[in-house]
């Protein structure tokens, strides 16, 4: 299991990093906890690995006026330990589900949505959320919403040219709750099914807005406005998320589930992490 | 806006850019392994795991599936734990490494190494590397845990066998003795790390030039932890004490009476470069060295030197060696030899007890060569190091044996 020979550079700034990729053959490498397993499996050979840690502007991680905005070379450990994460409540309700320990030391946020893994919790937590992800690329900088970013199962907007630079979670807000919830064989790999959630209700503590977001059960992370859903079926939820899994759930079955298995999961997960979500934003609400 | 450094420790600050490497070219990665700065030429290919095993010999870091999911290779890389098999060496210059090495030793272990022995926390071993450093880390960053979140937190790392139950307990067991983190890892400190080119399929290009350049080395830096193997072996000579005072002396004379070794070089302040070569069985090793002779007192005909060598195979030797001669009965000389012996890389896995029966054989040899130097001034057979070989049973005898039977037979020369 040894990587095929390549290049490697680490450039200094973001503009050779960019000259770097020009001509497609370059892969960006940041914490390399999905990518070099691929290269070990000889599953991808690019000719020239671009690390991008040493561009001090991707190092950066803190708020700002759009809500809290991860760096492409930050870890996701540091996210995990940064108190400032903590605006961002489905960030910390979701990183100790992301691979193990020994790889948040060194994997990042960034890389988790570049990779776009479908059954990868990062992703769907942004698009839960409506993160916006930052690119750099020959024709200057453009910012898409999460889900605009995400095109199917590890394929992302970005053209082999581009570099994503990061990503801006929006920070909470008053009256919001949220869920987060995978089944997975083992803490730590990837989940069989997963659902995020997000719940905001207005004064009279009565549902305005839901969101519901699977992973794991299609060619990527899928998101649902379930507003009308949850604000009519508040009581009894399953039968409800059991027909929203007949349409959202598609992935194929393997040896671990079949589809019918990952729809149950998604159905049974999404009525409790919506029901959880509501609670939060109503505690919220009244704590508030 | 804020900036958190990537690195939660904050040992290091962003990494500092590098210039292209191609990929059939290697470049110096300096970085601090266990305590010790030590650079390795390697290709972009090379990934940790492989670097710290065949470049520096530290075999204790395991390699199982090399795709980051079995968790063996598990190393700290700026004091987190991090799997070697998913981190090129060229992503790691100016990281501080420890590796399982670091952690304890034999005589002096980590509290962590002491539980997992005292809970029989293995069955084959072969985990015990990675469990150690996850839970190293663990218990360092989160010593809040709790027992119930262990099988989680350690999930980490697979254990195939029958020891899992034991390394939950021993984790629980210095979770609870240690409530505000576990004390830092015992064995990281100024120790020579003598590596080799890259080779075992880790690249092409470097492994002829790099092996001039493990012996070029400057000065001898011994290791700080306790000696692999100590040997003290008493031989007494027929020739008198002034001539084998001498052969001690004469460095040309006293190398070429060392089984299988053989000057190559006199540098200045009494250092000498020179070639040794140890067969055993299948296992040929040749160690390039340097020596340096620090102490040298003629009236108490007493020698003391520093020898360091590193074998192109990743095996590496250091050694403080004493030699003295005082007159014996019947005009001959006793002739002391204590040694402290240090092993790394791949010469360590034969074990404590097989490297020190195989010092003192060497030893009991030399004795009788430093006899011969002394009666003719010449040695006859400057390489039958080459030769030594070891019989099972030898390696059963007890030093007493030894050290008796070597001074019979060079009694009766």
């Amino acid at each position: 299991m040894k990587a095929a020979p390549f290049a490697y550079v680490r450039p200094g700034r973001l503009d050779d990093v960019l000259g770097e990729l020009a001509g497609g053959d370059g892969k960006v490498l940041a914490g390399g906890q999905s990518l070099v397993p691929v290269l070990a499996m000889r599953l991808g050979r690019p000719g020239t690995l671009v690390d991008i840690t040493a561009v001090p502007e991707l190092a950066s991680v803190g708020p700002d006026q759009h809500g809290y905005r991860i760096g492409a070379a930050v870890r996701q450990r540091a996210v995990e330990h940064d108190p400032a994460a903590r605006a961002v409540p489905l960030i910390g309700m979701a990183m100790p589900f992301v691979g193990h320990r020994e790889l948040r030391s060194r994997g990042t946020v960034c890389g988790s949505l570049a990779h776009a893994d479908p059954a990868a919790e990062l992703p769907a937590v942004a698009c839960c959320l409506q993160a916006t992800v930052e690119l750099a690329g020959p024709a200057g900088r453009r910012r898409l919403p999460a889900e605009e970013f995400v095109t199917g199962a590890m394929t992302t907007a970005a053209c082999p040219e581009d570099v994503v630079v990061a990503v801006t979670f929006p920070h909470a807000r008053p009256g919001e709750g949220y869920g987060f919830a995978e089944i997975a064989r083992r803490h730590g790999d990837f989940a069989l099914a997963g659902v995020v959630t997000r719940v905001r209700v207005g004064a009279d503590g009565g549902v305005t807005e839901a969101r519901l977001t699977g992973f794991g059960i299609s060619d990527r992370a899928v998101t649902r406005d379930v507003t009308s859903l949850l604000a009519e079926h508040e009581d009894d939820l399953r039968p409800a998320t059991a027909a929203l899994a007949e349409d959202v759930v598609d992935t194929g079955g393997d040896t671990h589930g079949s589809t019918g298995y990952r729809r149950r999961l998604f159905g049974v997960l999404a009525a409790r992490e919506l029901s959880r979500a509501l609670q939060r934003a109503r505690d919220r609400k009244e704590g508030s | 806006m804020t900036t958190v450094e990537p690195r939660h420790d904050g040992l290091a600050g962003p990494a500092q850019p590098r210039d292209r490497v191609a990929a059939d070219e290697t470049v110096g990665i300096t970085m601090t392994v266990n305590g010790t700065e030590t650079t390795v030429t390697v290709p972009p290919r090379a990934h940790l795991g492989d670097v710290l095993r065949e470049q520096l010999g530290l075999t204790g870091t395991h390699l199982g599936c090399e795709h980051g999911v079995c968790g063996m290779c598990t190393v700290l890389v700026d004091g987190e734990a991090a799997r070697a098999c998913l981190l090129f060496a060229v992503q790691c210059e100016g990281a501080e490494i420890v590796t399982v090495e670091g952690l304890g030793t034999p005589d002096d272990q980590h509290p962590l190494q002491q539980a997992f022995s005292a809970h029989h926390a293995l069955q084959c071993g072969f985990c015990t590397p990675g469990m150690l450093m996850s839970s190293y880390d663990l218990l360092t960053t989160t010593p809040e845990v709790e027992s119930e979140e262990l099988p989680e937190q350690m999930s980490g790392v697979l254990c195939r066998c029958t020891g899992y139950r034991g390394i939950l307990a021993a984790v629980d067991d210095v979770r609870q003795r240690y409530p505000d983190g576990v004390p830092g890892p015992r064995a990281c400190g100024a120790r020579t790390l003598v590596g080799r080119g890259s080779g075992g399929g880790t690249g092409a290009a470097a492994a002829e030039e790099d092996v001039p350049a493990a012996a070029l080395a400057q000065e001898v830096r011994l290791p700080s932890g306790p000696p692999s193997a100590v040997v003290d072996v008493t031989s007494a000579l027929g020739s008198p004490v002034e001539r084998v005072w001498a052969v001690l002396d004469d460095f040309d004379l006293l190398a070429r009476c060392l089984p299988g070794a053989r000057l190559t070089e006199v540098l200045d302040g009494d250092r000498y470069r020179g070639r040794a070569v140890v067969a055993l069985g299948p296992v040929k090793l040749s160690f390039d060295g340097l020596a340096q002779v620090v102490e040298r007192d003629p009236a108490a005909h007493r020698l003391r030197f520093h020898a360091q060598g590193a074998d192109a195979g990743g095996s590496a030797t250091q050694a403080d060696v004493v030699l003295a001669a005082e007159a014996g009965p019947d005009g001959g000389t006793v002739l002391t030899a204590h040694a402290d012996v240090h092993l790394t890389g791949r010469v360590a896995q034969f074990g404590r007890a097989l490297a020190g029966d195989v010092s003192r054989r060497l030893f009991e040899q030399f004795a009788a060569s430093v006899d011969e130097a002394a009666e003719t001034g010449s040695v006859t057979a400057p390489s039958r190091g080459a030769q030594l070989r070891l019989v099972a049973g030898t390696v059963r005898d007890t030093v007493r044996a030894l050290v008796r039977r070597g001074f019979a037979r060079v009694r009766q020369r």
